[in-house]
């Protein structure tokens, strides 16, 4: 993992004194509010329905087991208690008092952690695959690279108030778990034909009301051009991208109405000017950085466990965890295990400050002390051996964190909703209860297989649905909260936007209404097809019959 | 409306000349940009320096073959938010070579004022004089950057290595 020098500390503990002097500022009047939202913004500090909320960064969504823990203390002293995990792979809390907030900065500056850019017109937290560093089928680990873009884009004199908010993800894998299509700049790590390491850079996806994927920019971009060349890009949409209108401000807007081939060429053209300005960092401080990020010493072990296996016999449950809640680890005899914090019937993404401790003892003791959120916001331990599994398990399940839904129908990413949002529409998180209580027997889960459900309270699209194999965006008519569906989307390598299938449930008929999605492709799928191939393969008018047509 | 200068520069007052007027003879004088456009050769020849006072909305490339005329360059912030201003004050440096001073006016916030001395301002023309020690306090706050800028200073990369880090070609 990075570890801050002098330099780092120094920047966020300044950042904490200067947001302490903005508070101060605030509560004695001297700031109005008007004045105070973006500055509190820029800090992850928003005000919600019934209190403020307070983001802090998990920057690629790697921490230590001990960062981990300062959350569980910022929970239980400051908060009431638990944290919620977002898609960000960032941690929210959702009652911090404003007084206070400087107070939990400075003690999440002791152990390197800030809130800096986690809201506001600037560049975000950088997203990332929660397995970097640790998957057998990745090209490169893409964190250092997310650092370099962490610093780079922090406190950016130029960046920092940009037409719209602007979210980097980057993934080292062919498999995309990162949504890297759905962003503002996507970043995937690329060999050329000389075995050099660089980028695909893709630019102008997003989700919200005008969902795009993004298109590809420039196909290889040598690693140690990246700053310069997200220089270029940065400063074109600063110039360009509309400000008369926040619903068509982000970068996706900009590169539909300019045409992606023209948005590179102005990219290259401005790139040409600056590339070799002091733009990229030198060739040391690269390496500085990678060298965090060298791959812990696991022993090789060997790729049976017969402990796994005996437990796996007489405990289904157990069987069906190692099953989904585990991948295979580039070295031979580890996977990396995913915690699902999707209990059936509870709150998705949610932890308490109890679980947070275990998930840090779990992690110093069996996972090199390195935990990973990932953006469908469950966490990992990414650094397991197979033979530790039964005890970690055994720990997890004790604790309410032994679910073993990883990537089936309950594993849903969910917005918090109107239960927390101000910009909400409606609730998401008692559709969700209902979803995963309706759906919570593990074998028929299993046998329903693979299938992302994606849920939003309203159209800004928190919860991913239009990258849902189902997705499901909460609506307001006329005070009544309704639900869509939509089908057919994807957040991976893949990607495609999901479609509205008609018109809203009200929150009982939405359930029946998955019900019956899930009816329609049991009966229509081919041996070992997942929802969204049959999906793809026979389209969206069987479904609409299905839930519209049969009252 | 007091005026603080970022870079130690002298600042001054500048009159904003008005529609019709002609500046009067030797006077500095600030210009809305599109009417220096129209009637650039009778103001340059009456006036003493010129500064254009540019939107935010300005193409930078307007600017070009003038910027050795112009003394100041003024960009009118709108709003604290419109970032625009930041990317002006780039260009004049970085692609025009502007060597004058570079004023914001405006609403802009005290927690911009180091922002906007990275990006190439000279001064700031600040609205409420009661917000001086506030603009002066966050001009003084951060003493290392992540980010390379266009006035001279270097990324704290840079620093990490002695300031004689290798570029690699790419």
């Amino acid at each position: 993992m990075y570890a801050y020098d002098k330099f780092d500390h120094a920047m966020i503990d300044t950042r904490v004194a200067e947001f302490r002097d903005q508070v101060g500022r605030r509560v004695k009047g001297e700031l109005t509010e008007e004045e105070f939202r973006p500055i509190r913004l820029m800090n992850g500090l928003y005000l919600q329905l019934h209190a403020y909320m307070l983001r802090v960064a998990v920057p690629y969504g790697t921490m230590s087991g001990g960062q981990m823990r300062r959350l569980a203390h910022v929970a239980r002293k400051y908060d009431k208690g638990y944290g919620h995990f977002t898609t960000r792979q960032n941690i929210q809390f959702n009652w911090p008092k404003l007084s206070e907030t400087p107070d939990i900065l400075e003690e999440l500056a002791e152990v390197e952690m800030h809130a800096i850019q986690t809201s506001g017109n600037c560049i975000r937290n950088v997203t990332s695959d929660q397995f970097a560093g640790a998957t057998a089928d990745e090209i490169a680990d893409p964190r250092p690279y997310a650092e370099l873009l962490r610093q780079w884009s922090s406190f950016h004199p130029e960046f920092s108030f940009l037409p719209r908010k602007f979210k980097f993800a980057i993934t080292g894998a062919d498999t995309d778990r990162a949504a890297v299509k759905w962003h503002d700049i996507g970043l995937i790590v690329r060999k050329n034909d000389a075995g050099e390491i660089g980028f695909e850079v893709l630019a102008g996806g997003g989700m919200g009301r005008t969902p795009v994927i993004a298109k590809t920019i420039r196909e290889f971009l040598p690693e140690s051009d990246l700053l310069s060349y997200m220089e270029a890009m940065l400063r074109i949409y600063n110039e360009h991208g509309r400000r008369d209108n926040k619903y068509k401000a982000r970068i996706k807007i900009l590169i539909e109405a300019m045409e992606a081939d023209e948005f590179a060429r102005q990219t290259e053209v401005e790139w040409e000017r600056i590339k070799d300005e002091h733009v990229d960092v030198p060739m040391e401080e690269v390496a500085r950085i990678k060298a965090f990020f060298t791959p812990p010493p696991l022993e090789v072990l060997p790729i049976n466990a017969p402990a796994v296996e005996e437990l796996s016999k007489k405990n289904f449950v157990f069987a069906s965890w190692v099953k989904n809640n585990t991948n295979a680890h580039k070295v031979p005899g580890y996977v990396n295990v995913t915690i699902s914090l999707k209990p059936h019937g509870g709150i998705p993404g949610d932890a308490t400050a109890e679980q947070m401790d275990l998930v840090a003892a779990l992690a110093d003791e069996y996972s090199q002390a390195e935990i990973r959120v990932s953006h469908e916001q469950n966490l990992i331990l990414p650094h397991v051996a197979l033979r530790d599994l039964p005890a970690i398990w055994a720990d997890l399940d004790d604790a309410g964190l032994g679910t073993a839904n990883v990537g089936l129908l309950t594993d849903m990413i969910v917005c918090p909703g109107l239960d927390y949002c101000a910009l909400a529409n409606a609730r998401s998180i008692p559709i969700a209860q209902a979803i995963t209580k309706r759906f919570g027997d593990m074998k028929r889960l299993q046998d329903i297989g693979p299938l992302k459900v994606k849920m939003s309270g309203c159209i800004n699209s928190c919860g991913h649905h239009h990258a849902g194999h189902i997705g499901i965006l909460g609506v307001d008519r006329k005070g009544q909260e309704l639900y869509q569906i939509l089908l057919g989307g994807s957040g991976a390598e893949d990607a495609s936007k999901a479609g509205i299938l008609g018109p809203g449930f009200d929150e009982h008929g939405i359930v029946d209404a998955l019900e019956k999605v899930v009816a329609v492709y049991l009966g229509e799928r081919r041996k070992g097809e997942e929802f969204l191939a049959t999906y793809r393969r026979i389209g969206a008018d069987i479904f609409k019959e299905a839930i519209y047509d049969a009252a | 409306m007091t005026l603080l200068s970022l870079t130690g520069i002298d600042v001054r007052d500048w009159t904003v000349l008005q529609n019709g007027e002609l500046p009067e003879e030797g006077a500095s004088v600030l210009v809305p940009l599109a009417r220096l456009q129209a009637d650039a050769d009778a103001i340059f020849k009456a006036a003493g320096k010129v500064g254009a006072l540019i939107p935010t909305d300005t193409n930078f490339r307007d600017l070009e073959g003038q910027t050795n005329s112009l003394a100041m360059v003024a960009v009118e912030f709108p709003a604290f938010g419109d970032g625009r201003g930041f990317s002006l004050g780039v260009r004049l440096r970085k692609d025009l070579g502007f060597k004058g001073e570079v004023r914001a006016t405006g609403p802009v916030m005290p927690d911009q004022a180091l922002f906007l001395l990275r990006a190439g301002f000279d001064s700031i023309d600040i609205a409420d004089a009661r917000r001086v020690v506030a603009f002066k306090t966050a001009l003084s706050r951060f003493k290392d950057f992540y980010q390379s800028d266009y006035t001279g200073g270097r990324a704290l990369a840079f620093a990490r290595h002695g300031n004689t880090g290798t570029r690699i070609a790419s």
